[in-house]
């Protein structure tokens, strides 16, 4: 063997055979380090030195549902704008078929949320001006939602809780010559008790409601039929009482169209300018009872701002960089909140340059009913406290 | 041309040397670590007792004129402890190579070395877990406290043949590093975010060494070293420390009453206590002055591939410096180990390769608190 080969095959023994395993079950004081990890705790009761909440984050239109409502709290009817219908389609390369007798129309919605605990639900379908447009209000609306304008009125199963639903509404909707096939449509909801109901709006990755025409050509082509499908040009809904702005010194939340808290924190050097905080629990105290569904539980996120815009703010956008809890509806009383993370990315070079500014949200935004109001800094006592928990130095000594 | 392969290997040896020792303990977390045996396979298969007289061994700058030409050499060291801390028993595991070498005789009377060997062995990793309340509501906390590196002692000796006696002097720089976390996490609890604390330390110090050895009667050399030490300073980015480290003395004989039959033996002593002070104002207990001794024996009984391949054994004790439990208030218990050491070596590549194998089995004890340990060791020489 060669002395190059008896180097080779010493050195692959000895490498396949390296390994480390070091650790020991620590039996204190004879075999542990001479430094202890010590935890403090303080609750710093002035560290919101600004605050302020607006309402428009995602608008009704942008909202990810349509609802409809008969909380004595919150009146809501859905208004839907659909594409224009053809009257004219090629069924071959030399024919042209022109619309003639409708056999049927159809109306889908995609269910998003409802109180399982109601039953007997009902969808009532009235004729809207063609040209509607966002600028409806509920009030402007009421008008149209009267027996004259009434086209339908269709059962919802109790069965279903979720998914698409279908219902075979008025053969006789007729598209008058003036609006030039275009239909708009308002969905009210019936129900024996208050609630809520949401479906597909089309926004944010939703199914939106649909409308089918089926109908027969003209003669001489009378034999052919086509399922015309339209998705709306507009979906919304408008509520009553109108959604405003938030009172003055309340953290509002939530709701559509969504509101978000904003809050400035003064913190000392020490707590932001090192990875040694463990847990930081902003503390809060609702003024209301949450809002939302029945029985539901939604997600309030805080989030660092990258660069302060006011209300257009923008946000860190990871997520490992942000506090979360979830909210009941109904809840009321304190809200702990942790949020470490964020107050250890202030402590990094790229969170060092940002400003001390959280904004609080709810999560997905626009896509839940949930809402929830917090004091401000303005309620004095009641208003936001941070609680941090951090480790002392650790003493590793030398030598 | 054809010493090339040596040389590369020896110079990839020496970059890759870890700043670790040959042989982790538990007991490595006090002190300044766990005080190292910088032995090839042969002295570690003889309990240590040929250390002064091993040219692969760094122990005395003279035995370096064992070599006649050229040689490479390296040792790896893997080692099983298993330790039983009341609380839980842990088996741990390590691998090392205590010493790599280059040396070349220039001339007929003296010979040039680069060693580097493990001086200071500064790897641990201790897990507790503790309940503490932050908030007043008991959280679970674990925390792991981990040292990786060491010191490594970088020596550039001189061997000089004369009749009967041959001299030998060795420069040393001590250099290592250690990185020392400490991570605690709340395993049962995700509102607690973990933590995690880390400091590295640089080690550098100098050191210088002469050792003689002497052909006194037939058959029987004895030998001596004494190594002077400067102060090992510790720094980290915005600290330091110094302490100084002890004057070694070894003394030792080997005997052939045969032919093909070895005796062989070492004491050795380092004075230790001189770190106390420095012990003490870093927090520590005192430190104590230690003897070693270790005696083997070889035979060449058996034939490998028609070499000559000799088998050893031997015993070693020694008393390490830092004690274990102690504070500067409280004395510690005093650390001791002794190991029973085997194997066997064979040449290869018609001679010009030396493969060592040994293989040690032992304990340390402190007080009620015991370790054992069995560490495998594998050189090579190559002689090209």
């Amino acid at each position: 063997m060669s002395a190059w080969r008896s180097a080779v095959v010493v050195g692959l023994i000895a490498i396949a055979g390296c390994r480390e395993q070091l650790t020991t079950p620590g039996r204190c004081p004879e075999l542990c380090p001479r430094g202890n990890v010590q935890l403090a705790d303080t609750l710093l009761a002035a560290m919101d030195v600004s605050d302020t909440s607006v309402r428009g984050y995602v608008l009704v239109r942008e909202a990810s549902y349509l609802m409809a409502s008969t909380l004595d709290s919150l009146k809501s009817v859905m208004l839907i704008r659909f594409l224009k219908r053809d009257s004219v389609w090629y069924p071959d390369a030399t024919d042209t078929a022109y619309a003639g007798q409708q056999d049927s129309v159809v109306l889908s919605v995609v269910i998003a949320q409802r109180d399982t605990a109601v039953k007997q639900l009902r969808l009532a379908i009235y004729r809207l001006p063609a040209l509607l447009d966002t600028a409806a209000t509920y009030a402007s609306m009421q008008p149209y939602f009267t027996d004259p304008f009434l086209v339908d009125t269709v059962t919802l199963a109790d069965t279903v809780q979720s998914g698409t639903v279908t219902f075979r509404i008025a053969d006789s909707l007729v598209i008058p010559a003036g609006d030039s096939g275009v239909v708009s449509l308002g969905v009210a909801l019936v129900s024996p008790q208050q609630t809520v109901l949401t479906v597909g709006s089309g926004n944010l990755g939703t199914t939106p409601p649909n409308l089918a025409y089926f109908v027969h050509a003209r003669a001489p082509l009378d034999s052919i039929s086509k399922a015309f499908q339209e998705p709306p040009f507009v979906s919304l809904f408008v509520m009553s009482p109108p959604p405003g702005q938030p009172p003055a010194g309340v953290l509002a939340l939530g709701g559509i169209p969504t509101a978000r808290a904003t809050m400035r924190l003064s913190l000392p050097k020490v707590v932001v300018d090192s990875n040694n905080i463990v847990r930081a629990t902003l503390l809060l105290n609702t003024t209301a009872p949450a809002g939302g569904f029945a029985r539901d539980t939604f997600t309030v996120i805080a989030q660092p701002v990258v660069r302060d815009y006011g209300i257009k703010s923008v946000l860190w956008p990871d997520s490992a960089v942000s506090g979360a809890v979830r909210i009941a509806q109904g809840q009321s009383g304190p809200v702990e909140l942790d949020i470490a993370p964020i107050l250890r990315f202030w402590g990094t070079t790229v969170g060092d340059s940002t400003p001390r500014l959280i904004v609080l949200r709810v999560y997905p935004e626009g896509s839940i009913l949930g809402s929830v109001s917090f004091a401000g800094r303005a309620a004095g006592a009641a208003g936001p406290q941070l609680r941090v928990t951090y480790v002392k130095p650790y003493q590793f000594g030398l030598p | 041309m054809r010493r090339l392969p040596v040389v590369l290997a020896a110079a990839a040896g020496l970059a890759a040397a870890p700043p670790a020792a040959a042989q982790d303990s538990v007991f490595g977390i006090r002190g300044l670590g766990f005080l190292d045996r910088s032995v090839s396979g042969k002295s570690a298969a003889l309990g240590g007792g040929f250390a002064l007289f091993d040219a692969e061994s760094a122990l005395n700058p003279a035995s370096l004129s064992a070599w006649r030409g050229t040689a490479g050499w390296a040792v790896a060291a893997g080692s099983n402890h298993s330790f039983d801390a009341g609380s839980g028993s842990s088996s741990l595991s390590a691998t090392r190579f205590p010493v790599v070498g280059f040396a070349s005789a220039v001339g007929p009377r003296v010979v040039v070395a680069v060693t580097a060997s493990d001086y200071l062995d500064r790897n641990w990793s201790v897990q507790q877990t503790d309940t503490v309340s932050p908030r007043g509501t008991p959280v679970v906390a674990s925390d792991q406290t981990k040292s990786v590196g060491g010191v490594t002692d970088i020596r550039a000796a001189l061997a000089y043949r004369l009749t009967g006696i041959t001299l030998g002097v060795g420069l040393h720089a001590l250099t290592g590093s250690t990185e020392t976390t400490v991570n605690r996490t709340f395993p049962n609890d995700s509102a607690y975010l973990a933590f995690t604390q880390q400091l590295v330390t640089n080690y550098s110090g100098v050191g210088i060494s002469f050792g003689a050895l002497v052909s006194a009667a037939r058959r029987f050399v004895a030998g001596a070293s004494v190594r002077f030490n400067g102060r090992l300073r510790a720094s980290t980015a915005d600290t330091a420390a110094s302490v100084p480290l002890p004057l070694e003395v070894n003394a030792g004989a080997y005997y052939q009453p045969v032919a093909g039959v070895l005796v062989t033996g070492t004491v050795g002593y380092a004075g230790w206590s001189t770190a106390s002070d420095a012990l003490v104002a870093a927090g520590q207990a005192r430190s104590r002055n230690v003897w070693s001794v270790g005696f083997g024996v070889e035979a060449a009984m058996l034939r490998i591939g028609g070499n000559l391949a000799p088998l050893r054994v031997g015993y070693r004790w020694r008393q390490l410096p830092f004690p274990i439990g102690g504070s500067p208030a409280i004395e510690g218990s005093p650390l001791s180990e002794h190991a029973l050491a085997g194997g066997l070596g064979f040449d290869t590549a018609g001679g010009r390769a030396t493969v060592d194998l040994g293989i040690e089995s032992g304990s340390r004890t402190a007080g009620a608190l015991s370790e054992t340990f069995t560490t495998a060791y594998l050189g090579l020489t190559i002689r090209p």
